[in-house]
């Protein structure tokens, strides 16, 4: 039985045309058959015979064997080797490439015909084919050739079926029932062109244009290797986003993106685009060799290069030149090169001050205002405080000897105190453990210890986990004069955020209460001993009086006993029986950044160091500085001491406070701020041939900048820059890139390219099926000359117009008689029908029920995600934090792509991880996407919303059903849904609290406008209708 | 995109003619019956070889354990314990965090002992694995090509270093296809350790990588739903749900009289399948019918995601049917503290894997069940901080049981101070060519079309290592 892909092959090698042609009939064979051993790759060429070359192939070999003689078969090698009997047959048995009859006939027949050879067809320049004036183009190549093999097109498809296509192809969203039926009314000649016109307007089409382009250039949002943590790359993504929407011809496009830090003067914008050759993954693993990264590093720029603009697999001349296309080694190294000036180092540090390398802030203009003006007063709070440092340096002396001698008789000590009730507002169960025996883990520097100790006053919180939580803890100190309050963070290995919080990635209090008989304690400086303190969280922020800031240990703290410890403004007098109360408020935007064990302790001392470990009431620098003479000091000493002196004396708080509270607003306003990776040009790193790929080996050749040989030689004065690399791109000279955009154009809309394989023209990709249009669009895109009016050269936009106002993009997609014959519909003789991508069968959800926010660019969105998914993730460890608001519903484009996790409804749906460039997604069909589209609670969020609509419609199944598929259902599918909706009422009348948990689901607000097993049983319906197959697929 | 290239042709017309998802089941049943050695349910049919395994348990020690305190003794290690480590044996190779320290010998931290009739030289922390010397086959001579652990994690699951390629267990699914259709073929089940060891693991070391996603590894979770959205919604019962999958299968069946489309029929079936992963799943995670000798010879607390647990689990799901199961165990990587750290895994590991491979054993199911113990490198001779050992590539150590491989041989060494395989070195993708021969399958022949080139899970390279064939 013949496969489907034996068919097509048959088809596309046997249909029109007599005389055997090499690059249609010969080639494709040879490439799997032959090249392998008799090919471009030196290293792996045996009996010395090449066959890809016309000149080579008619050379005798060593032996004397002649392996083509144009015109005589019988005395041509090739010709009897491939009829050889036994072990003498080529391809040899072992090499599992058997030819078929058919095939060494071809063969045989071509040879006999002389063995004409052809340039690679992609190698050769693009040639605008004639056409005739007038009808679009695109048509006359699609009927011609189904016009050679006696297969009528199809008709138009149907209104409906037309406008919900070109919707969700230029926009990725399905149209309104009333741009349905706005589109059936209108009976101008020109209708569908003005519904072309509105979709490619809007800024969805620029959305949906960016989701395919974001996968080439393997945009993500976090660095991929190791921590896979997030680095800041969005801004590129909205550079993209309004590359699309502005139309900005590809020329610019592509210049920009590879070398937009090159373009003189650059802009802004143009050094913002030059992110893209920082979107590579990265790694800061301990222990890596930068040498070995930096070639991963340059290699994955080659790979995305090469397949994005040349469609060709130059990657694989990594370790030995091209098996199949006339790629060398060298063409890699010297492409690498091009490279070698982008400021990177091996280790790329994904925390502190140099995280990620060269960035670019973008701070908008009144950013940049308001910055400015907070630096200055920041400049004058620190010489306010300098000055008044100098003014008590006099007084320093005494303060050390009175700080030791305080220390030394134990007056800084903590003392942990013993809660008498623990509360929390939003239903965690909080547990005191005053004086019993517990377990404990510790993580401390790479080890994790186990041990039982007193619980020593410490709280638990567990069971019900909310978003955020308020814990009100009551204690009795006793008789004391009391100055400062630490909370003590304990961790626990069971706890996923960063072993403290119960969630997200960081442990968050927003404010820090004190009350002492119903009247609050005010604080004036607070102070914690984590050791990579974000500026963002300074501890003034637990005191601020703000409950949207807040006092965290976020990623990366490596103190195994983490402290906050809170000034008080006056000393806190307590009698023996009174009774203190803390607030411990976590209201940030993080979710579950609530702290699971803590301790709160109070010292009587002046200025106890955040410590809760006895005798580290000063920090150990300072405390060993204080007991070396002054004049013996080392900087260090110096700077520990004076630093301390700052903080722990009675006459600068108010300075310090000062500079505390403009520091904290500098961080947040700077956190406010986008940051983009950029390229950075540098003197050039020198670039080798690495023999075999081996980073270790110097022997190889050091190469300059460099095209692919055989496809020119730049003529730049000196060393080729990737500007120069950019202008030869998007050159006459290169044959590739125009025909490489327009073949994965062409799969947008048909859903697979005029050549198959979008990732390689070469020899081993296929033959195009049409292959005069394939370079008719090339030629098009690069100069338009149909309906030019308004166009400009390298129009993106006007080749996408061109294809969808095409009659053949037009065509209904119903099966055809002809399918059998064309099983794959690679002529086109009707439209394709196939599953929308990830991002869009979100949309299609979210915009069906009303869910949708469409903003515009912006910082990615966090969607719900199941808990748990990020645990085998570390460094740090951590939990997922989903977005709140607006942002739950934004478009799937807006997705944070986490690389090494990427959100698992978009994965099922097969998004790629954009780990390296993607330029071909596959379309899968699993039942892991059934339960994603049946149990994610995005989806059931969306169909409850849903129903709530129908319900205002009057619960019109018929109205739901449109505005899902943009058409009305036939009497079965109502039937089937209204008895859906029946059973399921009966069943919820039953069992109202189920009918309660259904409609509750998600954080958009629950109509109550309507009967909740109403409600429940029409979400059961609206469920169903999300679900069909024909609502996820474009007809 | 588009039209899913990988198209089930038997199953299409056969749907087409019967036209409805009933037909599934009496096809799926039939097809098992007619399952035998030579054939298989994926694109590798019939096989390339009589196959002697059908299926792979893969106890992936993640981190690197120390093959010198596992499973390669080296007495004269030993002897050089704290002199420099010969230049020979070092110069121009690969280090990790110990780039540009000086390099002294540091000897094995643990006692090894004979086990078995067959004299096994294991390390005495493993007496339970050293129980079972007899059944098992130590590979001394691995090497591999990456040294830090996620591109060493992705050239051991994928055979290459550039993400995107699929992993083994996906290549295995895609090769024979699965045993059920109420469960993955492929799962993926992970367990922390308790040392704090715990190196990041990232998807992409169970991804279909190029293939369909179908082919993907599923995680199953211990905590929280044991399968991604596993679980119906809140206020949906069984009945709701059925009801709900049946609606959705009959509009979908609607449609596909129009259009007479067999991508619509497939996801009909997928909804059935969803349907019956729903009602499997749980009863595959319920060890409550396990008996107490059982849970106690593994070691396993139902529920507590640990490795014992996991083996356990991992035996239920071979019994079901599923084709490669993957259980990742983390924190081996002991930079410091080697000893303790090994003593510590040693406690984790050792009793459930030798009881996972008694149990199959007993069951009958081990002589076609493929156990694979092992992690993504080795660790160093030479010291690290003075008392851990740094990432290590050019030797260490694999075992093996069941499944077509010898019992009670110990193959191939390393140089005299374990440093580099020496006595038939044994390349990852020697292993990976291996591993699918006892399959079925020819690693050369097992191939996906990508970017021109025919991508396999051993790259270029590879031997099948027929010495270690029973």
């Amino acid at each position: 039985m013949l496969t489907r892909a034996m068919l097509s092959a048959l088809l596309l090698t046997t249909l029109g045309g007599a005389e055997v042609r090499f690059n249609r009939d010969i080639r494709p064979i040879m490439a799997e058959t032959c090249f392998r051993c008799h090919g471009p790759d030196k290293s792996s060429r045996m009996a010395g015979m090449r066959l890809d070359i016309r000149d080579e192939a008619l050379k005798p070999t060593a032996r004397g064997t002649v392996p083509i003689v144009p015109g005589d078969p019988d005395k041509s090698g090739i010709i009897q080797r491939i009829f050889a009997p036994g072990a003498r047959v080529m391809p040899p048995p072992y090499a599992h490439k058997e030819l078929t009859e058919k095939q060494k006939a071809t063969i045989r027949q071509w040879v006999a015909e002389g063995a004409k050879y052809e340039g690679h067809w992609a190698y050769q320049s693009v040639l605008r084919p004639a056409v005739p004036v007038g009808a679009n183009p695109i048509d006359y190549f699609i009927r011609e050739r189904l016009a050679r093999e006696g297969m009528p097109p199809s008709p138009e498809a149907d209104r409906r079926t037309l406008i919900r296509r070109v919707s969700l192809d230029l926009t990725g969203i399905p149209p309104t029932s009333e741009e349905v039926a706005a589109f059936l009314k209108d009976a101008s000649p020109n209708a569908y062109e003005k519904v072309v016109d509105r979709l490619m307007a809007s800024p969805r089409y620029a959305e949906q244009q960016a989701m395919h382009w974001l996968d080439d250039v393997r945009y993500a949002d976090t660095c991929g290797f190791h921590g896979d943590n997030a680095f800041p790359a969005w801004p590129y993504r909205d550079y993209v986003l309004h590359a699309f929407r502005d139309n900005k011809p590809f020329d610019e496009f592509t210049r920009e993106q590879l070398a937009g830090d090159l373009i003189p003067n650059a802009t802004r914008e143009q050094k913002v685009a030059s992110a893209f050759n920082r979107l590579n993954r990265t790694s800061a693993e301990g222990g890596l060799q930068p040498k070995e990264y930096l070639a991963k590093y340059g290699a994955d720029r080659v790979r995305t290069v090469s397949a994005v603009w040349l469609g060709s697999t130059l990657g694989c001349a990594e370790c030995h030149d091209h098996k199949f296309d006339p790629f060398t080694s060298r063409d890699f190294y010297s492409m690498k090169a091009f490279f070698a000036d982008i400021k990177e180092t091996g280790l790329v540090p994904d925390r502190g001050a140099n995280a990620w390398g060269s960035l670019l802030p973008l701070p908008s203009p009144e950013q940049d205002a308001k910055l400015k003006a907070l630096q200055r007063q920041l400049e004058t709070a620190r010489a306010q405080l300098a000055e008044k440092m100098s003014s008590l340096e006099p007084a320093r002396a005494a303060w050390e000897k009175q700080l030791l001698a305080r220390y030394e008789a134990g007056e800084l000590a903590w003392k942990n105190q013993r809660p008498l009730t623990a509360k929390s507002a939003n239903g965690a169960v909080l547990t005191i453990h005053n004086d019993d025996e517990l377990n404990f883990t510790s993580y401390d520097g790479g080890d994790l210890s186990a041990f039982r100790a007193k619980a020593d006053g410490l709280v638990i919180a567990s069971g019900p986990n909310p978003d955020n939580e308020t814990y009100t803890v009551t204690f009795r100190p006793g008789e004391g004069t009391w100055r400062e309050l630490g909370i003590e963070l304990v961790q626990d290995e069971s706890l996923p955020g960063i072993r403290l919080a119960r969630g997200a990635d960081r442990a968050v209090i927003s404010e820090l209460e004190l009350d002492s008989g119903g009247r609050p304690v005010p604080f004036r400086s607070g102070m914690a001993n984590v050791s990579n303190q974000a500026p963002e969280h300074l501890p003034v922020a637990a005191f601020d009086g703000d409950p949207k800031t807040g006092w965290a240990v976020n990623t990366y703290n490596e103190v195994p006993r983490v402290m906050l410890a809170l000034r008080m403004k006056e000393p806190l007098r307590t009698q023996a029986g009174d009774v203190l109360t803390v607030r411990i408020r976590q209201d940030s935007d993080y979710r579950r950044a609530t702290i699971g064990r803590f301790r709160i302790a109070l010292s009587s001392g002046e200025y106890a160091w955040p410590n809760p470990e006895k005798g580290k009431e000063i920090p150990d620098a300072v405390r060993k500085a204080l007991n070396v003479p002054e004049d013996q000091r080392t900087e260090a000493q110096k700077k520990a001491v004076e630093a301390h002196y700052q903080w722990a004396n009675d006459d600068a708080w108010a300075e310090v406070d000062r500079v505390a509270r403009l520091e904290l607003a500098e961080a947040l306003l700077e956190q406010q701020i986008p940051r983009v990776v950029v390229s950075e040009s540098v003197e050039p790193r020198e670039t080798r041939i690495l023999p075999r790929g081996n980073f270790l080996d110097d022997t190889g050749d050091v190469v300059a900048p460099a095209i692919p040989a055989f496809l020119g030689k730049l003529d730049t004065p000196g060393r080729a820059t990737r500007l120069d690399l950019a202008n030869w791109l998007i050159s006459p000279a290169n044959p590739l890139t125009a025909r490489v955009y327009a073949n994965r154009l062409w799969r947008q809309f048909f859903g697979t390219g005029i050549s198959k394989v979008l990732d390689d023209v070469g020899s081993q990709g296929e033959w195009p099926t049409h292959p005069e249009l394939l370079d008719w669009m090339a030629a098009e895109f690069m100069h338009p000359e149909y309906q030019p009016a308004g166009t400009h050269p390298w129009d993106m936009k006007h080749l996408v117009r061109t294809i969808v106002t095409s009659a053949t993009y037009r065509q209904a997609s119903l099966p055809l008689p002809s399918d059998e014959k064309d099983p794959e519909n690679r002529l086109l003789a009707r439209q394709n029908r196939y599953r929308v991508d990830a991002e869009v069968v979100r949309d299609i959800a979210l915009s069906v029920s009303g869910l949708i926010v469409e903003k515009f660019g912006g910082p990615s969105a966090k969607p719900y995600q199941p808990d748990g998914y990020l645990a085998t993730l570390n460094f740090p460890k951590r939990e997922y934090s989903a977005s709140h608001g607006e942002d739950l519903y934004r478009r799937g484009v807006y997705t944070f792509w986490q690389r090494s996790f990427l959100h698992p409804s978009l994965l099922t749906f097969d998004a790629p991880t954009r780990e390296e460039c993607t330029v071909n997604r596959v379309n899968s069909n699993t039942p892991l996407q059934a339960l994603v589209l049946l149990n994610d609670p995005i989806y059931v969020e969306a169909a409850r919303v849903f129903a709530a609509r129908i319900l205002q419609h009057g619960g019109s199944i018929d109205w739901a059903f449109e505005r899902a598929v943009s058409r009305p259902p036939t009497p079965e599918e109502r039937r089937i849904l209204t008895g859906l909706r029946d059973r399921t009422l009966t069943r919820f009348q039953r069992d109202p609290s189920a009918a309660q948990q259904l409609i509750g689901e998600g954080e958009a607000p629950v109509s109550h406008a309507f009967p909740p097993e109403e409600l429940a049983s029409m979400t059961t319906v609206a469920r169903a209708i999300l679900n069909m197959h024909e609502t996820i697929t474009r007809n | 995109m588009k039209p899913s290239p990988e198209i089930d042709i038997r199953r299409r017309s056969f749907l087409r003619q019967g036209a409805s998802g009933l037909g599934l089941l009496a096809l799926n049943s039939l097809m098992a019956r007619a399952q035998g050695i030579t054939t298989s349910h994926g694109v590798v049919n019939p096989l390339h070889f009589p196959a002697k395994a059908r299926r792979v348990i893969f106890l992936y020690q993640a981190g690197g354990p120390s093959h010198l305190e596992t499973f390669d003794w080296k007495p004269k290690l030993a002897e050089m314990h704290g002199k420099p480590m010969p230049p020979s044996f070092t110069k121009g190779q690969q280090i990790a965090q110990l780039q540009g320290r000086p390099l002294i010998c540091y000897g094995p931290q643990l006692k090894f002992q004979r086990f078995g009739k067959c004299g096994a030289e294991i390390c005495e922390h493993f007496p339970n694995i050293g129980g079972i010397a007899d059944e098992i086959c130590i590979l001394r001579s691995m090497w591999t090509e990456q040294i830090n652990h996620d591109p060493a994690h992705t050239v051991m699951n994928t055979g290459s270093i550039i993400a995107g390629r699929p992993s083994m267990g996906s290549w295995v699914f895609y090769g024979l296809g699965a045993e059920t259709e109420n469960l993955p073929g492929f799962v993926v089940l992970l367990s922390q350790g308790t040392g704090g060891q715990m190196q990041p693991i990232a998807s992409r070391q169970w991804s279909a990588g190029i293939l369909p996603s179908k082919f993907q590894g599923v995680k199953m979770n211990s905590a929280g739903d044991p399968v991604l959205y596993i679980r119906n919604p809140r206020g949906v019962n069984d009945a709701i749900q059925k009801d709900s999958i049946d609606s959705i299968n009959a509009l979908n069946e609607a449609e596909y009289k129009t259009l007479q489309d067999p991508e619509i029929l497939t996801r009909v079936s997928q909804y059935e399948m969803a349907f019956r992963m729903q009602a499997s799943v749980p009863d595959l995670m319920d060890m409550s019918k396990e008996p107490a000798s059982v849970l106690e010879r593994y070691g396993a607390h139902p529920g507590d995601g640990s490795f014992a647990s996991n083996c356990l689990l991992a035996r239920r799901l071979a019994e079901r049917g599923v084709r490669f199961i993957q259980l990742y165990h983390r924190d081996w990587d002991h930079h410091a503290k080697v000893k303790s750290g090994v003593e510590y895994k040693a406690r984790e590991v050792d009793r459930p894997t030798a009881a996972l491979i008694g149990d199959l054993k007993e069951r009958g199911m081990l002589d076609d069940t493929i156990v694979i113990w092992g992690g993504e490198f080795g660790r160093t001779p030479m010291s690290q901080g003075g008392d851990g050992r740094d990432h290590h590539i050019k030797g260490f150590s694999f075992m093996v049981a069941g499944g077509g491989f010898k019992r009670g041989l110990t193959y191939g060494t390393t140089d005299e101070l374990g440093y580099a395989a020496e006595e038939n070195p044994m390349s990852v993708h020697d292993f990976h060519a291996t591993m699918l021969y006892l399959l079925g399958i020819d690693h050369k022949r097992l191939v996906k079309k990508y970017q021109g080139l025919d991508v396999r899970l051993t790259g270029v390279t590879g031997d099948v290592v027929k010495d270690i064939l029973a």
